[in-house]
């Protein structure tokens, strides 16, 4: 029993990690339409950034927490700006190419400045020692996460409904030339929602940074379970993507836990499979599915 | 195209790569040159997928791993011969393509790509995790080579003919049907698949029909891999060859038989001419696929085409 | 001819999308060999009948039946095989592709090589391709597109896109045809080569069913008419009593005087 509450405890915080990944990709999907292949990088850079800030420069955490988000979300904006600005037809196919493009150039710098080993990284919280839960022991890193995570939702959701912005990006994802004929600059939306994407990606590679250490290479899968995330709650769904990462997380580690750490990768996508073919939107997501 | 012209190009082509191939005799470049043309089986087939039917695949690896290690399996633990395995692995690779097509391709959009990427995962980690079969993350040696009569085919000349020529067969074939009712019936899913169920086509079976196509063709090119190196391991059939072959489709022109050649090329060649820049290969190219996607969203082969008739009419305009 | 048992019997269709109820209890009979036309003001779910007539999606509620056989849940492609072509309000031509080809496209329930087929080209194959283009080419000839066969389609004036269509519809060799605002974007002359064209169908054993605003073609060549209204079928008589009806005259025609 404390065996499966241990599970169920790991499952919940990289289920978080995976719901904040999956979440970075509403907001763009819902702002823009599209999806960031190379959102998982930004989850990357956030881990190494807050490494070389925190440990290597010796910023105090919070410090490096906050200029490693803000670095990412401007290369969020620079992507933006660089990549995706110049194409005349955004056609899906296109983009897709462009993004996977960009996420193995970022991999590429990134192996350019940090090299190809690993590095492990200070939690938040100084202390090590894991708090008992019921039998099963909790790292406080872990109460981080969840409580971040928790927080990013819920402040996520109050944006949108309480702001005049959050409005106005949800009136841009709805419609967008019909949000600019009403005068809100659909365009500076979209460099927000760039921005804030990044920034949640990079957020939630700090978060997990001292559970799994960074590497350059750790952002692909974490990128596609995130997305595998928002497609289960449905793509667009704020909840939605809570749910998904959460029921995902803790699929894998129970398989993981009872079966082998092997079949980690194939859980995700398995679980996806299957509730695509009963549920062709995921489990929140409107009944039509969007077509390319 | 019209079929005579496609007739003559296919020739040129034969006849292009009979002189290559007796011309090369660097062990590396013919190596290459087979590689290449292993590539371009993978992009055509995928091409009929994604380019003529309009059905994005993220996951075709899985079937070219699955054509590889088919045989694999049968001739190293069953010592099949590699020629009674291929029918097997074709079949099998056919059944499964329209199994699996059938409920994934009810998908659309985002939801396909990444269902379609779940499926190569999910084949990846066969591979690597059911090692008593596979010989799991160090791969499968040991796989016999094709033998015609006296002749043993290898990654030399002889595998570089065998290959081509599959390539050239396929050119032919997939000339043919493109150009056919199925061929037309594609385009017009791809184009507008209300109107094409409208005008009678039958488009859930059509769809997985020609998954089922491209998978047959990824495995075909898998069983080719297989017994010309000999030997595979499964990092040859993970999520970035399958980004690798969508890649191809895209940056050699989509709906272009022509262009599944060039773009298998130039993805084959580029990390080999990027090797120079060593440390900065993967960002260059990374860099590489975003600018020919940001100012050739039409694919290399249109795109150059397109360039040519600029320089002609600007010829004829200076000129007149 | 009045007594005949029903080409098409449409019985009690309803259809909502969400809050909107485009379609409400409609009844309404269609003779073999007719021109059945379908007016009413926009939005009065003329559309939404014919995307249920062709399968596009099911009734909520109703029946249809074609020849006397219930279509209720066929597919769109088991019906067009049974024997309904349609055409599109917003013409929906195969854009990558030629004239000639976009009628091709018609052909593909009346041929039958497949995938093997194709790549093999056995002599049975070329034959039907053959025959097929030589059909699609005669209907390209019947509506007068014949010289632009080889154009891309979407290159082509807007109305003769409609024609087209209306090519590409036949090449099923349909026994009811659906035609969604034919002479929308058409001028005078075209229109009245139309009006020649579906009489001309007509007379070649094919049912009709016409949804038109060009009042002058609708009420020149129809047999019957059915008056939709906000989803409601409003009435429904000859050209004739359509005319001197008052309420029809009120919600539809009178807006024109
Ligand atoms: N797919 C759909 N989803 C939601 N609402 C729809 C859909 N199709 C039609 N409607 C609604 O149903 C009603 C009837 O539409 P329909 O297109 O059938 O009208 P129509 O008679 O063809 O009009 P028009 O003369 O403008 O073509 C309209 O209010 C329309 O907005
Ligand atoms: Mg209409």
């Amino acid at each position: 029993m404390s065996e499966f509450l241990q599970f169920l405890l790991t499952g919940i915080t990289t289920g978080a990690i995976y719901g904040l990944i999956a979440l970075g990709f509403n907001v763009l999907y819902n702002a823009t339409d599209l999806i960031n292949f190379a959102q998982g990088e930004f989850v990357m850079l956030g881990g190494l950034g807050f490494y070389t800030l925190g440990v290597v420069l010796g910023w105090p955490l919070g410090l490096s927490f906050a200029a490693a988000v803000a670095a990412v979300s401007l290369l969020g904006l620079l992507l933006e700006r660089v990549a995706l600005r110049p194409v005349k037809k955004p056609e899906p196919l296109p983009l897709i190419i462009i993004t996977v493009g960009a996420s193995i150039f970022l991999r590429g710098v990134a192996m350019r400045l940090w090299g190809k080993d690993p590095y492990s990284v200070p939690g938040l919280t100084a202390s090590a020692e894991p708090v008992k839960v019921f039998g099963a022991a909790v790292m406080p890193q872990s109460l981080w996460i969840v409580g971040i995570v928790v927080a990013f939702m819920v402040g996520l959701h109050l944006f949108g409904k309480r702001t005049l912005t959050g409005k106005a990006m949800e009136a841009c994802a709805i419609h967008r030339n019909a949000a600019w004929i009403l005068g809100i600059p659909s365009d500076r939306m979209v460099l927000l929602a760039f921005a804030f994407s990044a920034g949640l990606g990079a957020v939630g590679g700090v978060i997990i940074a001292p559970i799994t250490m960074c590497s350059y290479d750790m952002g692909t899968m974490l990128g596609l379970k995130g997305f595998c995330a928002a497609m289960l709650g449905g793509l667009g769904s704020h909840w939605g993507a809570a749910v998904g990462g959460v029921l995902l997380g803790v699929l894998e580690s129970l398989a993981v836990g009872y079966f082998s750490s092997g079949i980690k990768d194939a859980v995700a996508f398995l679980v996806l499979l299957g509730i695509l073919f009963v549920r062709p939107a995921g489990l929140l997501g409107a009944s039509a599915v969007k077509r390319f | 195209m019209s079929s005579r012209a496609r007739l003559y190009s296919t020739g040129i082509f034969a006849l292009g790569i009979v002189a290559v191939g007796l011309g090369v005799s660097n062990p590396y470049e013919q190596q290459l040159l087979t590689i290449i043309g292993i590539h371009t089986l993978l992009a055509l087939g995928l091409n009929m997928l994604m380019g003529y039917a309009g059905q994005i695949s993220l996951g075709h690896a899985a079937f070219f791993g699955l054509g590889a290690y088919g045989t694999g399996i049968f001739t190293t633990h069953f010592q099949w011969s590699p020629w009674a395995s291929l029918p097997v692995v074709l079949v099998t690779s056919c059944l499964v393509g329209y199994a699996i097509g059938r409920p994934i391709l009810r998908l659309s959009g985002y939801y396909l790509a990444m269902g379609t990427l779940g499926l190569g995962i999910i084949a990846h980690v066969i591979f690597r995790e059911w090692d008593t079969f596979t010989g799991g993350a160090s791969g499968l040696v040991g796989i016999p080579p094709l033998v015609v009569g006296r002749l043993v085919l290898g990654l030399g000349r002889t595998g570089f003919f065998a290959v081509w020529a599959t390539v050239v067969l396929f050119f032919v074939l997939c000339g043919r049907l493109v150009d056919s009712r199925i061929g037309r019936a594609l385009r017009a899913l791809g184009d507008s698949p209300g109107a094409a169920a409208a005008s009678g086509i039958h488009t859930a079976h059509l769809k997985a029909v020609i998954f089922s196509f491209s998978a047959v063709m990824a495995a075909l090119a898998g069983y080719l891999y297989a017994h010309l190196l000999g030997f595979i391991s499964p990092s040859s059939f993970d999520f970035l060859m399958s980004i690798r072959m969508v890649t191809m489709v895209v940056i050699g022109g989509m709906a272009s038989i022509w262009g599944s050649l060039l773009g298998a090329s130039v993805i084959t060649l580029l990390p080999e001419w990027l090797h120079v820049f060593s440390d900065y290969e993967m960002m260059a190219y990374g860099l590489i696929l975003m600018v020919v996607m940001i100012f050739l969203p039409q694919g290399l082969t249109r795109g150059v085409l397109d360039a040519f008739q600029r320089a002609r009419t600007l010829r004829g305009a200076a000129s007149s | 001819m009045g007594t005949q048992k029903p080409f098409l019997a449409i019985d009690g269709v309803s259809k909502a999308f969400g809050g909107i109820q485009a379609l409400y209890q409609v009844s309404f009979d269609v003779q073999e060999r007719h021109i059945h036309a379908l007016i009413g003001p926009n939005g009065a779910g003329k559309t939404t009948l014919f995307n249920v007539i062709s399968g596009a999606f099911p009734p909520d509620e109703g029946s249809i039946r074609l020849d006397g056989t219930d279509i209720q849940g066929c597919p769109m492609h088991e019906l067009v095989r049974l024997g309904i072509a349609r055409t599109f309000q917003n013409v929906e031509l195969f854009a990558g592709m030629s004239v000639l080809e976009n009628v091709l496209v018609g052909c593909h329930s009346r041929t039958r090589c497949g995938l093997i087929g194709a790549m093999a080209r056995w002599p049975w194959v070329v034959r039907e391709e053959r025959r097929a283009r030589q059909r699609a080419m005669e209907l390209l000839d019947m509506v007068g597109l014949a010289d632009s066969a080889h154009k891309r389609a979407v290159d082509l004036p807007f109305g003769w896109q409609r024609l087209v269509e209306i090519a590409r519809a036949l090449a099923a060799e349909p026994k009811l045809l659906l035609l969604d605002e034919p002479a929308a974007g058409l001028n005078a002359v075209e229109t009245e080569k139309l009006s020649r064209l579906i009489q001309h169908i007509r007379a070649s054993g094919i049912t009709v069913l016409l949804v038109e605003h060009d009042m002058n073609l609708t009420m020149d060549i129809s047999d019957r008419i059915v008056v939709l209204d906000r989803g409601r079928k409003l009435a429904e008589g000859t050209p004739r009593e359509i005319q001197s009806s008052d309420a029809v005259m009120e919600a539809y025609l009178g807006k024109k005087q």
